[in-house]
């Protein structure tokens, strides 16, 4: 659920099953017949579709509580975090306390900002978005979190903030866990 | 000699209310909906460039200062929402005004409002250097370091402007239709929604004139949660009080959200407007249309939400509540618009010309980009693609294939259905370079925002620039297309609007 490439195939996927049915549609668009003779398998179809797709909705919304990113579920599925720090956000930058972390902990960084909204975002050390928090004036958000393996990963601002946004960043040093 | 009974050749061959009334009553409510629709969709083409620009910088191609970058991306943002919402409005008060008395004078003094809501804005960008983007997220506004609290004050003036022009519209909208049917549980078929379609002693609202009096109340909705938004900043500027971060994000989504949202359903509103005179079959005010239109009004505010995934200070009851509400406000557009609009072309014998085939993109986009959206609005799946490119790809999927393929649609029937010329075959085409083209270009958003590329940054890391090389001949085919279109409007727009007149008058 949490694979951005997954995510993306799996939007082709359901792309691909709408463009084919709209296409049919689109290709049997001639030879005229009254709309009355079409009237009952509409209705079925809406029927179908209707218990189809809410059961669908159900079950990813079920699937989605277990794996919420808000500090409570995060604390419940990962333990109570090991090590906390601050990152507080000023345009146009970090102030963390720590930057060398240890992989295999969970850790739990308090986010704020000084001015302006920012958004907290840690990306891996092959440039893929990992997890996120705003930093929001006036309120510290907890985004609790585990590094699965060591190396240097990258903080970016993702709320747009002004002329220095995409200059944003920061480094974390994950060491290998004792 | 042309003969007066030559008129509306589209309704009258379906059996449906044409454009113009029988006693020419709405002549002058058709011409401002043309001046909105083409003031609109010209003003989308100019945004359109702005949008080109930036995808040359960000790939590396032209690059531009990011203080400009950031100007420009801010006047294409806000620019493109009020832009796009004034085309499909101008639709929508066409499709209801043979039927329904609407105010020209009204509809001009909006248009009036709304353009100096539109003046400011592009002061405070181009002239008073603001880039505090289209979303205007306090307290970035007042707080932009490289301008002034005038320029960000200007461009809050220029939204409040914007939001009493909707405001305007709307609830002369709302006024007009209740009148019309004669109050509102009428207007929203109530007794035939609650009885399950079975009492039927009144007469009910055409589509058009139902979703009309929907996204009027949304619209209304809208325009106060802008005020709610911009009055306490005004009041900050003036040292009366503080704002709250919080409230604030919420209020400017309430607003922002559903002005973009509205757009799309004014869209799909003239979908139900035009769609019959191609197909020959009316759409008719079944008791599913009733429910799933009544239904939006609630489930369109509740979902705006979904953009503070990341906001952990929002409390988790209202998160999952924007997940629900996400998901269901997707079920009736689908099961019952877009179900309704294929069941309508499905062996119709339709006519394929320019005008349905861009409403028939249209419904293709708008799912397309819904599809989008409901995989980000999945909160886990949120973490991971907020605010990387994914926001723009959806939103840029059901604006540009979605409510700008039905506005065109629709301005394409309008001239169709007033001059009695049919757009040229070879505009066929044009739509699908403008299929092709838009498609081309969404697709590398959704490909770069699967790739973790941040949204809304003006410089891009090497590896990133790839995504927006790839975009570039895709929205030159697009442009050029859009211009095609373009060009075979302006061949019939005169004659159209001679039209608005009636067929004595015409040649
Ligand atoms: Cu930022």
């Amino acid at each position: 659920m949490q694979n951005p490439h997954v995510i993306f195939g799996v939007l082709i996927a359901m792309g691909a099953v709408w463009t084919l049915g709209w296409a049919i549609i689109m290709a049997r668009s001639g030879r005229s017949i009254p709309v009355e003779q079409l009237e009952r398998s509409e209705n079925r179809i809406r029927v179908g579709l209707l218990g189809g797709l809410a059961a669908i909705a159900i079950v990813v919304f079920v699937l989605s509580l277990p794996r919420l990113p808000f500090a409570g579920s995060r604390r419940a599925e990962l333990g109570p975090p090991q090590v906390t720090i601050t990152a507080t956000a000023v345009q146009w930058g970090w102030i963390i306390s720590r930057d060398r972390l240890t992989a295999g902990i969970p850790i739990e960084f308090d986010v704020t900002s000084r001015d302006v909204n920012h958004d907290f975002a840690i990306y891996d050390p092959d440039g893929r978005l990992l997890t996120q928090v705003q930093a929001m004036p006036g309120y510290i958000n907890r985004l609790v979190y585990r590094f699965s393996a060591p190396g240097t990963y990258t903080v970016r601002c993702l709320e747009y903030c002004g002329v220095g946004h995409h200059m944003m960043t920061a480094r974390l040093t994950v060491a290998r866990q004792e | 000699m042309t003969s007066p009974h030559r008129r509306a050749p589209l309704a009258d061959a379906a059996g449906l209310t044409p454009l113009l009334a029988p006693d020419r009553s709405n002549s002058s409510v058709l011409r401002v909906a043309l001046v909105y629709l083409v003031v609109g969709l010209g003003s989308f083409l100019l945004m359109g460039l702005l949008g080109l620009l930036m995808r040359l910088d960000q790939g590396g191609i032209l690059v531009i200062a990011p203080v400009w970058f950031y100007r420009v991306m801010t006047l294409h943002g806000a620019g493109m929402v009020a832009s796009i919402l004034l085309a499909v409005t101008g639709g929508l008060a066409a499709a209801v005004s043979a039927t329904t008395r609407l105010s020209a004078r009204v509809l001009w003094i909006a248009l009036v409002i709304y353009f100096i809501g539109t003046s400011f804005v592009i002061l405070a960008t181009l002239v008073g250097g603001f880039g505090g983007g289209w979303t205007v997220l306090y307290p970035l506004p007042t707080h932009g370091l490289v301008w002034t609290l005038d320029a960000a004050l200007a461009m809050y003036a220029g939204y409040l402007f914007i939001a009493l022009g909707l405001l305007l519209y709307c609830v002369h909208m709302l006024h007009a239709l209740a009148r019309a049917h004669g109050g509102f549980v009428r207007l929203f078929a109530l007794r035939f929604l609650f009885s399950l379609g079975r009492d039927t002693r009144d007469p009910l609202p055409r589509p058009p004139e139902l979703i009309a009096g929907v996204i009027s109340i949304d619209g209304i909705a809208a325009a106060t949660a802008g005020m709610l938004y911009l009055v306490p900043i005004f009041l900050h500027a003036a040292g009366v009080m503080s704002v709250d971060a919080l409230y604030a994000k919420n209020t400017v989504l309430l607003f922002g959200h559903t002005m973009a949202n509205l757009s799309i359903y004014v869209g799909a509103g003239l979908v139900y407007a035009a769609l019959p005179a191609f197909t020959g079959r009316p759409w008719r005010t079944t008791w599913a249309v009733v429910c799933a239109w009544d239904l939006i009004i609630i489930l369109m505010l509740t979902n705006y939400s979904h953009h503070l995934y990341a906001d952990f200070a929002q409390p988790v009851g209202l998160q999952l509540l924007a997940e629900i509400a996400s998901y269901a406000v997707a079920l009736p557009s689908f099961i019952v618009t877009i179900i309704g609009a294929l069941t309508l072309i499905y062996r119709s014998g339709i006519r394929w010309t320019a005008a349905p085939m861009l409403l028939a993109l249209g419904i293709w986009g708008w799912v397309f980009g819904g599809l989008g959206a409901v995989l980000d609005a999945t909160i886990p799946v949120n973490q991971v693609l907020h605010n990387t490119m994914w926001v723009p790809a959806h939103f840029h999927t059901y604006y540009l294939l979605g409510a700008v393929a039905f506005a065109w649609g629709y301005l394409f029937y309008m001239v169709h259905e007033l001059s009695d010329r049919r757009a040229a075959r070879a505009s066929s085409i044009a739509v699908w370079l403008y299929g092709i083209g838009g498609a081309g270009f969404i697709l590398m958003f959704f490909v770069a925002g699967a790739n973790s590329v941040p949204r809304r940054y003006a410089v891009h890391l090497t590896q990133w620039q790839m995504y927006a090389r790839v975009a570039v001949p895709f929205v030159v085919v697009l442009a050029f297309g859009l211009a095609w279109l373009s060009w075979d409007l302006a061949r019939r727009f005169l004659s159209a609007w001679r039209g608005t007149e009636g067929p004595a008058l015409q040649s």
